[in-house]
C-alpha cells in the first residue's frame, strides 16, 4: 500500500488520477479482508520447527532446554535417531492423534528411509500427553512401551507440576528405549539437500546404450540417425525448448551418434554405472530447506497418548 | 533395415507413453494396492488383539456374557475375510470388508463402556497395555484410511483427467476405486477414555 502512495512511484506510473488510485487501494484492501476471512480455519496451524526443543508453551525452563537440546544432538548423532519435542498451549479444537501426526510428517522427524523419529507432543490447556513413534522405531519403542513411559514416567510427574522432570524422564525413556536400534551414517552429515532422480535420467541412460548398440552392432550410419533423433526427443521431454534449438540439437545428436557408435558397451566390458542415493542432513545442519529440520521420516500412527 | 526401424520405432514410443499418463496411471494404481496394503495390515494388528483383550475382561468381568460373545464372534467374522487386492476390485467383497470391521468396532465399543464398571481390571497393568496397544491400533487404522482415500483421490483423478482418460479408456481400462466412507456408528469408536 505504500509503494502506492509514493509521488516517485506516482510520477513514474501511467498518469492515475488521485481518485482512480484511491479506488485501487480499497479494492486491494478489499481483496486482502477477503482473503483473509476464507482463509480456512479448520486445522490448527503447524508451529515452526525450531530445533530439538521446541516449547511453546514455555512449559520447560531454559536451562533444561538446553541441555535437553545437547543430549538430543548428541543422540543424533551417535544414532541418527531423531527425537524432537514440542509443547503447545492448545489444540484449538484439534484431535490430539491428528494434530501430533500432522507435526511429526510436516517436520520430517527421523531420517528418510530410516524413518527413525519420535515426537513427544504436550498440549497444556488440554492436559494431553503424546508420543508419536515412527515406523522404524515401532519394533523397539511400541505402542505398549510408549504408553508406559507415558502412564509411569511422564504424567506422574506432569500431574505435580513438575514439567522440566517430566520431560527430560520422557526423552530419557525414549532415548534408553530406541538406543542400538539405529547408527548413524558416518558421511551423513557431509552430504546434504534431497535429491530425487527423475525418469530423465534414466532415459538417458538407456538412450546412451540403445544408441551405442544400434551402432556398432547394427551399423554406424543407424546410430548417427537415432542420436539425432533421440537427443532432441530427450530435450523435448526436459523442457519445452524452441524449434530452433531442437534443430541444432539434430546434428549434435548426431555427432554423439557417431561418437557412441565408436563405444561398444557390449562386448565383454561392463559399462555399468552406479549412482548413489542423496543424502539427508539432520536437525543440526543448516539445510537450505528451513521449514522442515527433519531428515524426512514417515510415520504410521504408532506411539501412545496420555493425560494429567 | 526393418527391425532397426523397429527400434527406433520403441525409442520414440517409450517416452512417448510417459506423456499419455500412462505411468502416471499405474503408478497411481500401485499407490492404492500398497495403501489398501496398509489398512488391511492395520485391521489385522488389531484383530490380533482381541483374543488376549477377551481373555483378560474375562478373568474380572466373567458375567458380562453378551458383550464378550458379540466381541469374539466379530473377531470371527473379521477372520473370515477374504484379504489381498482381491477385494479392491470387487465392490462386493470392499462392502462386506467394511461392514465387518464396522462390527468388530462397535462390538468393542461396547466392551470399553462396560469396562468402566471393573476399577480392578481398569488397574490391571495387563489391561492396561491392552488399551494402549488398542487406541494405536485404532489410531493406525484411521492414519491407514485417511491415506488410502487421499491415494484413492489422486488416482482417480489420475484416470479422468485428459489426455489419461483416453489412455485408461483404450489401453488399462481400470475401473475407478472407491474411497472409505465414514463407517455406521464410527462416532463411537471404541475411544477408551478413562
Amino acid at each position: 500500500m505504500q509503494l502506492f502512495s509514493t509521488p516517485r512511484r506516482a510520477s513514474a506510473g501511467p498518469p492515475l488520477s488521485g481518485a482512480a488510485m484511491q479506488a485501487g487501494g480499497i479494492a486491494l484492501l478489499a481483496l486482502l479482508l477477503i482473503t483473509l476471512t476464507v482463509l480456512p480455519v479448520s486445522a490448527r496451524t503447524i508451529p515452526a520447527f525450531k530445533g530439538y526443543v521446541n516449547d511453546y508453551a514455555d512449559m520447560i525452563s531454559g536451562p533444561v532446554e538446553a541441555k535437553l537440546d545437547q543430549t538430543l544432538k548428541s543422540f543424533e548423532q551417535s544414532d541418527s535417531t531423531q527425537v524432537a519435542v514440542l509443547t503447545v498451549d492448545s489444540l484449538e479444537g484439534d484431535p490430539l492423534e491428528d494434530f501430533s501426526i500432522r507435526v511429526a510428517e510436516k517436520w520430517g522427524v527421523g531420517q528418510k528411509g530410516k524413518d527413525n523419529g519420535v515426537l513427544l507432543l504436550v498440549a497444556k490447556k488440554e492436559r494431553k500427553v503424546r508420543l508419536e513413534v515412527g515406523y522404524g522405531l515401532e519394533g523397539v519403542l511400541t505402542d505398549l512401551l510408549a504408553g508406559r513411559i507415558i502412564d509411569d514416567v511422564i504424567t506422574p510427574r506432569f500431574k505435580s507440576d513438575q514439567f522440566d522432570q517430566g520431560v527430560e524422564a520422557g526423552v530419557e525413556a525414549v532415548i534408553q528405549a530406541t538406543r542400538g536400534e539405529f547408527k548413524a551414517d558416518p558421511s551423513s552429515s557431509q552430504r546434504g539437500g534431497r535429491r530425487e532422480e527423475s525418469p530423465l535420467v534414466s532415459y538417458l541412460f538407456f538412450s546412451i546404450f540403445f544408441i551405442s548398440f544400434l551402432g556398432s552392432k547394427v551399423s554406424r550410419k543407424v546410430g548417427v540417425v537415432a542420436g539425432a533423433i533421440i537427443l532432441p526427443v530427450i530435450f523435448l521431454l526436459a523442457s519445452s525448448p524452441g524449434w530452433l534449438l531442437l534443430l541444432v540439437l539434430i546434428p549434435i545428436g548426431a555427432l554423439v551418434g557417431l561418437l557412441l557408435s565408436f563405444i561398444d558397451f557390449f562386448s565383454g566390458g561392463s559399462g555399468g554405472s552406479s549412482s548413489s542415493g542423496g543424502g539427508y542432513s539432520g536437525f543440526s545442519s543448516s539445510g537450505s530447506d528451513s521449514f522442515s529440520g527433519g531428515g524426512g521420516g514417515s510415520f504410521g500412527g504408532g506411539g501412545a497418548s496420555g493425560d494429567w | 533395415m526393418r527391425h532397426v526401424v523397429l527400434f527406433l520405432a520403441l525409442a520414440l514410443i517409450v517416452p512417448a507413453l510417459t506423456g499419455c499418463g500412462y505411468n502416471t496411471i499405474q503408478k497411481n494404481d500401485e499407490a492404492v494396492i500398497a495403501a489398501w496394503g496398509d489398512v488391511e495390515a492395520a485391521y489385522q494388528r488389531r484383530a490380533d488383539l482381541i483374543p488376549n483383550l477377551v481373555e483378560t475382561v474375562k478373568a474380572y468381568a466373567a458375567h458380562e456374557k453378551d458383550t464378550l460373545m458379540a466381541v469374539t464372534e466379530a473377531r470371527a467374522k473379521v477372520g473370515q475375510l477374504n484379504l489381498g487386492s482381491d477385494t479392491l476390485n470387487n465392490p462386493e467383497a470392499m462392502a462386506n470388508f467394511q461392514a465387518a470391521q464396522g462390527s468388530m468396532s462397535s462390538a468393542l465399543s461396547k466392551l470399553m463402556v462396560v469396562v468402566e464398571k471393573y476399577p480392578d481390571l481398569k488397574a490391571n497393568q495387563n489391561f492396561r497395555d491392552l488399551q494402549h496397544q488398542l487406541e494405536g491400533t485404532e489410531n493406525r487404522i484411521n492414519v491407514a484410511r485417511v491415506r488410502y482415500n487421499k491415494t484413492v483421490q489422486v488416482f482417480n483423478t489420475s484416470i479422468r483427467t485428459f489426455p489419461n482418460n483416453l489412455t485408461n479408456n483404450f489401453l488399462l481400462n481400470l475401473p475407478r476405486r472407491e474411497p472409505f466412507k465414514a463407517e455406521e456408528g464410527a462416532q463411537h469408536a471404541p475411544k477408551v477414555k478413562f
